[in-house]
């Protein structure tokens, strides 16, 4: 259903669910932009606290994202549409890139 | 259940399980008496306390100051965080916490509210911060 929804929407599988007042995502989008340079791949940067569409589609992942990040909703989350894998709050680079290149 | 409390000398108001056997504000004893939620919020509604950024900070700075946590020492971070949790309050009705996002079960966002019960937080326990970083162990 997912991936059905991300399709839909013509979503890159690689998403960054962002806010804007939060300071470990401000940390990590440069580290993004980096990475998106460095391997020529692409994250689809989704604010969810002042885009209520974001917000929304963070949420219908809820069952997906929440085990993985303490139970709750957290910012910045990085999530592969195609796998479910996901990767919770401000970390290095190396764990970025990491996680991003895992087929 | 939670319940509501208005002191009947002074009016003052308690939500809690039980009332405190001291009254906090005129320390009349045993003058509490169990209200209606219309009742409490009417009387809260008549005293009108606005709450800018600044005096938010000095509320929780206050908070802080007996406790083993204090307000992150660095400004940047805390004047993010402060502009998050505003823009939330203005367009989602609390401080929710601006590194986490509402679930719109009320019940359940509760938890979001800044300062949230952060001691008990993994980040907290392993890095000495709340998950957002306002608060940060001394």
């Amino acid at each position: 259903m997912v991936r059905a929804l991300c399709k839909e929407m013509k979503m890159n599988k690689l998403v960054m669910f962002y806010a804007r007042e939060c300071p470990h995502c401000n940390n990590m989008l440069p580290l993004v932009d980096k990475l998106e340079k460095e391997e020529g791949i692409k994250f689809e940067r989704l604010e969810v606290w002042h885009d209520e569409k974001n917000a929304d589609l963070m949420r219908s992942y809820r069952p997906v994202i929440a085990p993985k990040c303490g139970g709750q909703l957290k910012t910045p989350t990085f999530f592969n549409t195609e796998t479910n894998d996901v990767l919770c709050g401000e970390v290095e680079y190396k764990k970025l890139k990491k996680w991003a290149m895992k087929k | 259940m939670k319940k509501y409390w208005r002191c009947f000398v002074c009016n003052d108001l308690h939500y809690g399980l039980k009332p405190p056997e001291i009254c906090p504000t005129c320390k009349a004893k045993n003058a509490f008496v169990e209200i209606s939620s219309d009742e409490s919020q009417k009387i809260a509604s008549a005293t009108r306390i606005e709450f800018n950024k600044e005096k938010f900070l000095e509320a929780i700075e206050k908070l802080s100051e007996k406790n083993e946590f204090q307000v992150n020492p660095d400004k940047e971070k805390v004047k993010m965080l402060l502009d998050g949790l505003f823009n939330n309050e203005k367009g989602h009705g609390l401080k929710y916490c601006p590194c986490r996002l509402i679930t719109k079960d009320f019940k359940e966002d509760l938890l979001l509210v800044c300062p949230c019960n952060f001691l008990i937080h993994d980040t907290y326990k392993e890095k000495g911060e709340c998950w957002c970083g306002l608060f940060v162990r001394r």
